[in-house]
């Protein structure tokens, strides 16, 4: 019985699932969301995801959630693998599972890494994936920063944020083209790339990422850090300003200085009486030097999957 | 030490000196988002050593917890960390400077120095899904247990907070 919304479900997932949710809008997401397009008629035939069958309203169960999530993370790896650093992944993975375990949806597969790029970002897929680049994790002064990030991305996980915007997306998409229908649910790819750009500016989220951020202080509070983690590490992005690339970002996403305010506002001096909570800096783990260059870089992401650049093996 | 701070020390330490404190490299400057009261200490009931307007440059020197040691005029002391924003400094600060010195920010120069792409559009417009890479991923996961073990070894506790209301 399962439905051949795989390829939808893939390409939504594609182009809105990873940075659609990004912590500090650090990706430019027009951009992406082209490429994404581009990207769509190159896969079409090639798709490798697994027939999941999502509902157009209604959580789907947590178990689909999470292969759908799988796809969208594999994904995100193809193009950016992990850093090679068993200590480094254990260690992330241990805080995540610890701050997820004090979460709303505590028993989720949680899984957590670091990707190597320099770009700033960090990324939540369904069922409970979470990665933060080696860019963003360079920033961070002590273990309650890094709890606070990935705690902001639980909150996307738990909040079902991208669940709700395929949803959304779905829900658009089948009440504009009736030929889809008449197919029988069998929706085309290339009927999702002609709607492509309406629905993206239509679920530019900002709301997400504000609610994230509670979430976010939240759980990292609740589980015994510094509240002001998160709000640490988007006060030192605030500081450092709009560079390069980041200037296309501030201008589709919340600004940190926006968010700052947010939290400002939903926090206000509702945990004053917490005993202050750890920072735990001696703690955080150490990145490894930056990998050497690559001759071709182009041609080492193209095969990503085939993972010509990135087999090293847990040590 | 970061860049950032590395920097940030060796441009801040002289009027940190100057000020006989030296608990850290400063921050920068910052402005307040509101009328706030400068503190003798970072608690919202300690002693109120003076006032201070909302949009008053301040220089950031510290942080502890939810609160900024920052310097005001002639005046030193603690406001809340969410009552100061540091972005109009961003171009003028050791902190904007080092960031932009430390090529963080994924521009080529920083893709073909040190080899780490920044994850961007032909990066992602190539992307196929890896395998090999998420099994990797899924390999690193810890049980909650162990994770908990983990928190206790570094004395975290579990409080008991609500959560925030939507504004």
């Amino acid at each position: 019985m399962k439905t051949r919304i795989t390829l939808l479900v893939a390409a939504l997932v594609a182009s809105s699932g990873c940075h659609a949710l990004d912590l500090g809008g650090l990706v430019d997401k027009k951009m992406i969301d082209q490429v994404a397009r581009d990207k769509l008629g190159v896969k079409t035939d090639t798709t490798n995801s697994s027939d999941v069958l999502i509902p157009l309203t209604g959580n789907p169960p947590d178990a689909d959630e999470e292969k759908l999530g799988r796809e969208i993370a594999g994904r995100l790896l193809g193009a950016a693998p992990l850093v090679n650093d068993a200590k480094l992944q254990a260690y992330v993975n241990k805080v995540g599972r610890y701050v997820a375990a004090q979460s709303s949806r505590a028993d989720l597969n949680w899984t957590f890494g670091v990707i190597e790029t320099d770009t700033v970002n960090a990324f939540a897929a369904p069922g409970g994936y979470v990665f933060v680049t080696r860019g963003l994790y360079a920033l961070l002064k002590n273990e309650a920063e890094l709890a606070g990030v990935l705690a902001h991305e639980i909150g996307h996980v738990n909040a079902r944020h991208h669940v709700k915007l395929m949803q959304k997306q779905r829900a658009v998409s089948a009440g504009k083209d009736l030929l889809l229908k008449k197919a029988g649910g069998g929706e085309t790819v290339q009927a999702l790339v002609g709607n492509g750009a309406e629905i993206y500016a239509r679920t530019l989220d900002k709301a997400s990422e504000y609610d994230a951020d509670r979430l976010g202080v939240y759980y990292a509070t609740r589980a015994g850090y510094d509240t002001y983690g998160l709000a640490a590490v988007l006060d030192r992005l605030d500081a450092e300003g709009e560079t390069d690339k980041l200037t296309l970002l501030y201008k589709t996403h919340p600004l940190p200085a926006d968010r700052l305010t947010a939290i400002d506002k939903a926090l206000g001096d509702r945990y004053d009486a917490v005993k202050p909570g750890l920072t735990l800096p001696a703690r955080l783990a150490k990145l490894p030097p930056a990998p050497k260059p690559v001759a071709t870089p182009a041609a080492a992401t193209a095969t990503g999957s085939t993972a010509t650049t990135t087999t090293t093996p847990a040590k | 030490m970061t860049p950032v701070t590395r920097l940030a020390a060796a441009i801040g330490l002289g009027a940190l000196l100057a000020s006989g404190q030296l608990l850290a490299a400063g921050l920068g400057n910052g402005t307040l988002t509101r009328a706030e009261s400068l503190r003798e200490k970072p608690f919202a009931d300690a002693k109120v050593l003076a006032p201070a307007a909302a949009g008053a440059k301040v220089e950031v020197l510290v942080r502890e917890g939810g609160w900024y040691q920052v310097k005001a005029g002639t005046k030193t002391g603690w406001v809340r960390m969410l009552s100061v924003r540091r972005s109009a400094a961003a171009t003028t600060t050791a902190a904007g400077i080092a960031g932009v010195a430390s090529g963080r920010t994924g521009t080529g120069k920083v893709v073909s120095t040190t080899g780490v792409r920044g994850l961007d559009s032909a990066e992602l417009a190539t992307a196929t899904f890896s395998e090999e890479q998420i099994a990797k991923a899924e390999k690193n996961r810890v049980s909650r247990k162990d994770a908990e073990a983990f928190a206790k070894a570094g004395k975290l506790t579990v409080r008991d907070v609500k959560a925030l209301p939507a504004p």
